[in-house]
């Protein structure tokens, strides 16, 4: 099958399937969590898989997704989906001005860099009170089902707007991937000095996509304020809630891909909610270190993700019947 | 002889304690194939390294079409139509061969374009029929010519060779030389360096000489030749 039919196949089976669901019970939530992280997955696949710039640090621009809609509704009454763009451009300029430190920084020490980054706006969001709430957190003033004021009574909305975002940004990402921005990605992944030497400014390319990854995630970060109606800095700024978790996903599926991420979500949302739900009362931590170990796994087993495992098996399993 | 294009004007460059570059100065006009010669560490990848950008001289100047472009980054080097292939080939790996040559398209001009001069530029080199393979299938041979194609597809004024010529059959390296011959007849000029001696000399028109970071000799390949210091130095007896 082409991919764009299982593209095809896929939206329709996403906007069919909360028919078949009660718009208030548990299986659209985790659904609707499930999108919003393949989402998330998706827009770090933009530096982490097409740069090669594994970003550990993706809960800082989340976070500044979520607070500034949050207290820009709060103190103002503006309607999130202005805050929306204000935490975009909010993280789209943190990304900016983080770049320049972190742009000659390889590997382990670009990630601990961006981890360091995110960590500093955890601080902050925990300290300064007066705005942010404090540790104690912020939560969502209810008026009324308001699509202007994005809330909803019912989850079914929320799962619309998110598919919705995450279709935005799986063309945000094809498109970056067959433009001359994503052909420079590759030659910048793939060796910078080459890139360089034959005209690519590996500078502008590697800020390019990292401000545009950083504004899509800021998106996420207020819709994720919405649905949850309530969130402290863990929740939005967390190492393992929001950074890891984003790499993690796009990495399990495949980094670089376009189906990658959708992947990485379909598996672990779900997991770790039942996980969560069947465990947590016994052994908490217990499903983070089953997903340490499932990481481990794919990385020894086969760098690329579960989507080249999966298409090497069928075309194992063809060549197989052929022979 | 036309203004120099390029004028490289005593250039060092220290690694820590070693001096691989030491006050080297010479000059290439327009339309001329210089040949790079010196034994194995004189510095020759280094200067070109140097020359476009990668590496910062200690001091010196670089003066490219009338400008200095000293310490300018590689890709406003490239922009300005100086370039160079890599000695051990830097292709992009896992990009397919038509896609490293359009990356250095790119430069000019947007994908679509980009895809067509990418194709001539492989045509150019003999490997449009291997456009769609992976750049880590090829043999090494079809590497370098990609490293051809692919700064070629910038539209360089000059094109610094690194050893194109290496692990090449004396067929291949006769295809590369009616190559470069035509590409200067098209108005390109080159550097290249190259340790094939027979090639060189009846390449170049103008031969440089280095050792331990020093220019030792600089003249036609009859002159090189009859060098004494260049003989001690590189050729041996072979050519005195
Ligand atoms: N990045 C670097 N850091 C430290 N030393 C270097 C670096 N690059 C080159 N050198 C040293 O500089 C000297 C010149 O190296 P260079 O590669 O320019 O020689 P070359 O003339 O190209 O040799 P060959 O014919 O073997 O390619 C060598 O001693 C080399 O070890
Ligand atoms: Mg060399």
């Amino acid at each position: 099958m082409k991919p764009w039919i299982w593209g095809a196949a896929a939206l329709i089976a996403a906007v069919v399937v909360p028919s078949f669901l009660d718009p208030a019970g548990y299986p659209i939530r985790v659904l609707t969590l499930t999108l919003l992280f393949a989402a998330l997955g998706q827009a770090w696949n933009i530096v982490g898989g097409l740069a090669n710039q594994i970003s550990l640090g993706h809960a800082a621009f989340f976070g500044i997704g979520a607070y500034t809609s949050t207290i820009l509704l709060i103190h103002f009454n503006l309607s999130p989906w202005i805050g929306m763009l204000a935490g975009a451009a909010l993280a789209a300029l943190a990304a900016y001005l983080l770049s320049f430190p972190t742009m000659k920084l390889r590997g382990h020490y670009f990630a601990l860099a961006t981890l360091a980054f995110s960590e500093v706006l955890r601080v902050v969001a925990s300290s300064w009170t007066s705005v942010t709430g404090g540790p104690a957190g912020l939560s969502v003033p209810y008026a009324a089902d308001s699509l202007a004021l994005l809330q909803f009574k019912s989850t079914t909305p929320y799962y619309y707007i998110i598919l919705g975002a995450l279709v935005l940004i799986c063309v945000v990402f094809l498109v970056i991937q067959k433009s001359a921005l994503g052909y420079r990605l590759r030659a910048v992944k793939e060796n910078p000095d080459a890139a360089e030497v034959i005209g690519v400014d590996t500078t502008r390319v590697k800020i390019t996509a990292a401000v545009i990854s950083a504004a899509l995630t800021a998106l996420l970060g207020t819709l994720y304020a919405q649905f949850t109606y309530f969130f402290d800095p863990e929740a939005v700024f967390g190492i393992v809630a929001i950074s890891v978790r984003a790499a993690i996903i796009a990495i399990l599926g495949g980094a670089g891909t376009l189906a990658g991420p959708l992947i990485g979500a379909f598996v672990i949302v779900p997991l770790e909610e039942f996980a969560n739900a069947a465990l947590s009362s016994r052994a908490a931590g217990l499903s983070q270190l089953v997903f340490g170990l499932m990481l481990i796994a794919i990385i020894l087993v086969e760098p690329r993700g579960l989507l080249v495992l999966v298409s090497n098996g069928i075309a194992r399993l063809r060549k197989g019947r052929k022979g | 002889m036309s203004a120099p294009i390029l004028q490289v004007d005593g250039i060092t460059k220290r690694f820590g304690g070693l001096l691989a570059l030491d006050n080297v100065s010479f000059e290439v006009a327009a339309g001329d194939i210089i040949g790079l010669i010196g034994p194995n560490g004189a510095g020759k990848s280094t200067l070109f390294s140097t020359l476009v950008g990668l590496h910062k001289p200690t001091s010196g100047s670089v003066r490219f079409a009338g400008a200095d472009i000293t310490g300018l980054k590689p890709h406003k080097v490239a922009a300005r139509g100086l370039t160079k292939t890599f000695q051990n080939v830097a292709l992009f790996m896992e990009a397919t061969v038509l896609d490293n040559v359009l990356i250095g398209a790119l430069l000019r001009e947007g994908v679509a374009e980009a895809r067509t001069t990418a194709m001539a530029c492989l045509d150019r080199v003999g490997l449009a029929h291997i456009a769609g393979k992976t750049a880590n299938d090829l043999s090494f041979p079809e590497r370098a010519r990609v490293e051809v194609a692919r700064s070629l597809a910038t539209r360089p004024k000059v094109l610094l060779l690194d050893e194109v010529m290496a692990a090449l059959n004396h067929v291949e390296m006769e295809e590369i030389m009616a190559l470069i011959r035509s590409l200067r007849d098209d108005g390109l000029t080159v550097v290249a360096v190259e340790h094939h001696m027979h090639a060189i000399m009846s390449l170049c028109e103008r031969i440089v000489v280095l050792n331990f970071g020093r220019k030792i000799a600089d003249g036609t390949p009859q002159d090189i030749a009859k060098d004494p210091e260049v003989v001690r130095a590189y050729l041996g007896r072979e050519y005195a």
